[in-house]
């Protein structure tokens, strides 16, 4: 700023004396500031009383978290809009941010697309999480077709553990092509990592991320998914609802098991992890609205529509 | 008939009524100068605030490489590692380039040619450093990840190279201002003494511009330092490690880290909450960053006021026999360093244009977003527009005020202090105001994401560009004007209603538009405080839980999924309408100035 100003700020020998309307007179201008400036202050003003007399009640009801979950509840949202019911949808900082802002009472509804740890519930004990299940996803191991199609398609837990540890770095190690392979790891707090650590070591602390040079660390699903298209031989735990349509993605069968809803539904596929709505207490007024909207006939047909289980697919 | 004039009788002239004295002015200016301070106080306060909240260990926090909130362990020395590669690395680019273009831009164009490009690269300075980022995904990283076989491309070096890009307008500008500043005569007396034009510039005119331009190194620096969302595009998500040994540095550059600043605008300070030992280590980080910038800033408003010292003997270097070889080489090495600058703004409109075609659709402006990436930008634009006006009608009298009141130096030493803090204030990393914004009125106040928060968190980047530039064109007043009040028996107040501010104001307007030129491109305050994913009304119906949606978060948003062409295209386009709604601001910033001034804005 001081920069702007450095650079634009006239010095002051430039300024002549045509250009100092303060001698020349301007009664009239004048009084026509003495106006405006008192006026721009009762602005400011009762733009600052009006704020310190907000009404909540009439604000639109907020929900934020998980991005697996996200694109449903913003489908949700926009359905119910016309029935007159104002949501906002954000995501900043995944399903523990959601579940943390919850905790902190800043939203009204926390997506998460795992379940409510002990330290979470510790962590606000002041706050009676509620949860509502409103579907299942899936978290395949995907990789890319070109190294699917080399014959990587099935992987053990052993050797999905070795992927993500850095002990394989060669997809040749696999029965695949003679290409490196790159590991995207999520970020910590997010949905799709805990279910990936659930998986592989089964409640024990997973270990600390490995040091090779194949190995990065992504955000949401949607740079996770840019990140796998962009980079030849790499690997990465994404939902399943996030690479349909896109055919140069594949989800490899673990144990021989594929993520399709049957063995979902059956709890014969390892990785899937159910998504949820959060509220503070039992869900009241338009949280319970939204969320019995979600759980409804036409709510639920926004989960197939972005790839996950719904609850009657559960059997639930 | 002159018996006729004669006749009649001698009269008073009619003058106005005496105005009563102005009891607002000396309260506004007052007013103008607190806000300045609060800010200052609120930063320091949430930072402060958070430190003592959990106890940080500095000497592991500076030292230790091991940063994992799950385990308690809270090193930054990697993000340390990471701010100081990318400061670096971004200095080592974009000096050179830029002292030179400075250089052939004053010394060695003529003034029909320089002045546009100067301009130019004035224009460029203020591109929202979003659209770098922008820029950094699309031809960076891709660069990078082919060059240096990066997957992905991210890395310090993309970031690098990004804030390289960056910073090379605010060197120049800078350096051109200093260099610009040398007397002719100078330069004359160096030609008549038979010398050329290489020697010229280097024994008569850099030593009398060196502290401005090693000015604008710091203030390119700071901006540097500063930025995180451009950085935090291309630097990608893991901690990163430190270089074992000097070997092992070459191969860190071209790998993923993190700056202290990315550290602070990703995830991790929704997660810490607003107590304890993660959270208080996340506001040392902050203090770290704060102080460095801070420390960038001030410092480059000293040195450029220090006078050049003459009392170091000269050193006589004798003449070289291929001295005009040696000058039409360096002015050829020179020109082509501006070429650098003249292209990279040409390339950057050409991708602009290309990319972001959509936006000359007049539907892209009018439409509402629909799905992920279709549709049109109208309610973001709505927003920021929004977000503008508000954060005008707020920093101008409070902008307006404070720097009335340092032009008009209370008392030199006051004046100094004030200055000096709204510099400081001016040179804060806007991260750190989005998450001051996001503690105290989100935590602490309860409020939820609104649109008065994030006008809020961008009055403190408004109120000091229009401080600033008040205070600057008040002290550049003629002394005769304020002899003549004091002459005529003014009061302080009437003196600044009827004199000072009627004489500032063009210049207090020009500082609103390039103060909201700037806001508009900010991101990062408005991610934690003003803006959601989906599900903003155009206009928000309530005042601390209506959240808005803004152009460049919206951008942010759309280029995570960089993979995707139909969100690139959203991105693009979005940038292209930022752009446009950014140069309208500064468009009308120049013709203020120079209908009001008559003479051009950049002095």
């Amino acid at each position: 700023m001081s920069r702007n100003a450095s650079n634009l700020v006239p010095p002051a020998h430039h300024a002549s004396v045509s250009t100092a309307p303060g001698t020349s007179g301007t009664p009239h201008a004048g009084r026509l500031r003495r106006r405006a400036l008192p006026a721009a202050v009762l602005l400011l003003g009762s733009l600052l009383a009006s704020c310190a007399g907000g009404d909540t009640e009439t604000s639109a009801l907020s929900i934020s978290g998980s991005t697996t979950v996200a694109p449903v509840a913003a489908d949700a949202a926009e359905s119910l809009r016309k029935q007159g019911l104002e949501a906002t949808v954000a995501t900043q900082g995944g399903s523990a941010g959601g579940i943390s802002q919850l905790g902190a009472g800043q939203i009204d509804i926390a997506m998460s697309s795992k379940p409510l740890g002990e330290e979470e519930r510790s962590a606000h004990p002041d706050t009676t999480f509620h949860t509502t299940q409103i579907g299942t996803d899936a978290v395949g191991v995907i990789t890319t077709r070109e190294v699917a199609d080399a014959g990587v398609d099935d992987l053990t837990k052993e050797q999905v553990r070795d992927l993500f540890e850095g002990n394989i770095t060669n997809w040749s190690e696999l029965g695949g092509p003679d290409l490196e392979v790159f590991v995207y790891d999520k970020e910590p707090g997010r949905g799709t990592r805990e279910a990936l650590d659930s998986y592989l070591y089964e409640g024990a602390t997973p270990p600390p991320p490995p040091e090779t040079d194949n190995f990065a660390i992504v955000g949401g699903n949607l740079e996770t998914r840019s990140k796998l298209k962009s980079t030849p031989g790499s690997v990465a735990p994404l939902s399943t609802g996030f690479i349909e349509g896109h055919d140069d993605l594949v989800a490899v069968t673990l144990d021989g098991v594929s993520p399709e809803p049957g063995n979902i539904a059956s709890g014969d596929y390892p990785m899937t992890r159910p998504l949820y709505l959060i509220t503070d207490g039992r869900p009241q007024g338009r949280a319970r609205d939204f969320i019995d909207y979600v759980l409804s006939g036409t709510g639920q047909e926004h989960l197939t529509r972005h790839g996950y289980l719904t609850l009657e697919e559960l059997g639930k | 008939m002159p018996t006729t004039l004669r006749a009649r009788p001698p009269t008073a002239p009619t003058t106005p009524r005496r105005p009563r004295p102005p009891h607002w002015v000396l309260a506004l200016a007052l007013t103008g100068a607190a806000s300045v301070v609060t800010i200052l106080l609120l930063i320091g306060g949430y930072l402060v605030g958070g430190i003592s909240g959990g106890t940080v260990d500095w000497i592991t926090l500076l030292t230790s490489a091991e940063w994992s909130p799950a385990h308690g362990s809270f090193g930054a020395l990697s993000m340390i590692f990471g701010t100081a590669a990318v400061g670096v690395l971004a200095l080592a680019l974009a000096v050179p380039v830029g002292w030179a273009a400075a250089i052939a831009l004053t010394e060695y164009l003529p003034p029909r040619l320089a002045r546009p490009l100067r301009t130019c690269v004035e224009l460029l300075a203020a591109v929202p450093s979003i659209v770098y980022g922008l820029l950094g995904i699309m031809v960076i990283r891709p660069l990078i990840s082919s060059v240096a076989h990066v997957p992905g491309g991210d890395s310090l070096l993309a970031a690098g190279i990004v804030l390289a890009i960056m910073i090379v307008p605010t060197v120049v500008a800078v350096s051109v201002d200093a260099l610009s500043a040398v007397p002719d005569r100078y330069r004359e007396s160096g030609y008549s003494l038979g010398l050329t034009r290489r020697e010229v510039i280097r024994s008569a005119v850099l030593p009398l511009a060196r502290t401005g331009m090693r000015a604008a190194v710091l203030l390119g620096l700071a901006r540097a330092l500063g930025e995180a969302i451009a950085v935090y595009l291309v630097v990608g998500r893991a901690d990163g490690r430190l270089p074992d040994g000097i070997g092992g540095l070459l191969d860190a550059l071209v790998r993923p880290g993190q700056t202290l600043t990315t550290k602070l605008a990703g995830p991790e300070p929704v997660l810490a909450g607003t107590s304890g030992p993660h959270f208080a280590a996340l506001c040392g980080l902050g203090v770290l960053v704060l102080s460095l910038v801070a420390a960038a800033t001030v410092w480059s408003t000293r040195v450029g006021g220090r006078r050049h010292e003459a009392g170091k003997p000269p050193t006589v270097r004798s003449a070289s026999s291929l001295r005009v070889q040696q000058d039409r080489a360096t002015a050829v090495l020179r020109l082509a360093a501006l070429a650098l600058p003249a292209v990279l703004l040409f390339a950057m409109l050409i991708i602009l244009l290309a990319k972001g075609s959509t936006a000359f659709d007049p539907a892209f402006w009018f439409t509402p977003a629909s799905g992920s990436a279709e549709g049109g930008v109208r309610d973001q634009i709505l927003g920021t527009v929004l977000l503008m006006v508000t954060t005008g009608l707020i920093a101008l009298p409070l902008g307006f005020g404070a720097g009335v009141l340092i032009g008009v130096r209370a008392s030199a030493r006051t004046a100094r202090l004030l200055q000096t803090v709204t510099v400081v204030v001016g040179g804060t990393p806007t991260i750190l105001l989005g998450l001051t914004g996001f503690v105290l009125l989100s935590g602490a106040l309860g409020w939820g994401r609104s649109w008065l928060a994030g006008t809020l968190v961008l009055v403190p980047v408004v109120v000091p560009v229009v401080a600033l530039s008040t205070s600057a064109r008040v002290r550049g007043m003629p002394q005769e004007l304020t002899e003549s009040a004091m002459a005529l028996g003014l009061s302080r107040s009437q003196y600044i209603r009827s004199v000072v501010i009627p004489y500032s104001w063009p210049a207090t307007i020009t500082g609103l538009l390039l103060g909201l030129a700037r806001a508009a491109g900010e991101t990062a305050p408005l991610l934690f405080t003003a803006t959601v994913f989906f599900g903003a009304p155009a206009l928000p119906g309530g005042v601390v839980d209506s959240p808005i949606q803004a152009l460049p978060t919206h951008i942010f948003t759309l280029s995570q999924d960089s993979g995707d062409p139909q969100s690139m295209t959203q991105a693009w386009s979005s940038a292209l309408a930022l752009v446009m709604i950014t140069a309208v601001l500064l468009s009308a910033a120049v013709a203020l100035r120079n209908r009001r001034e008559g003479e051009r804005w950049t002095a």
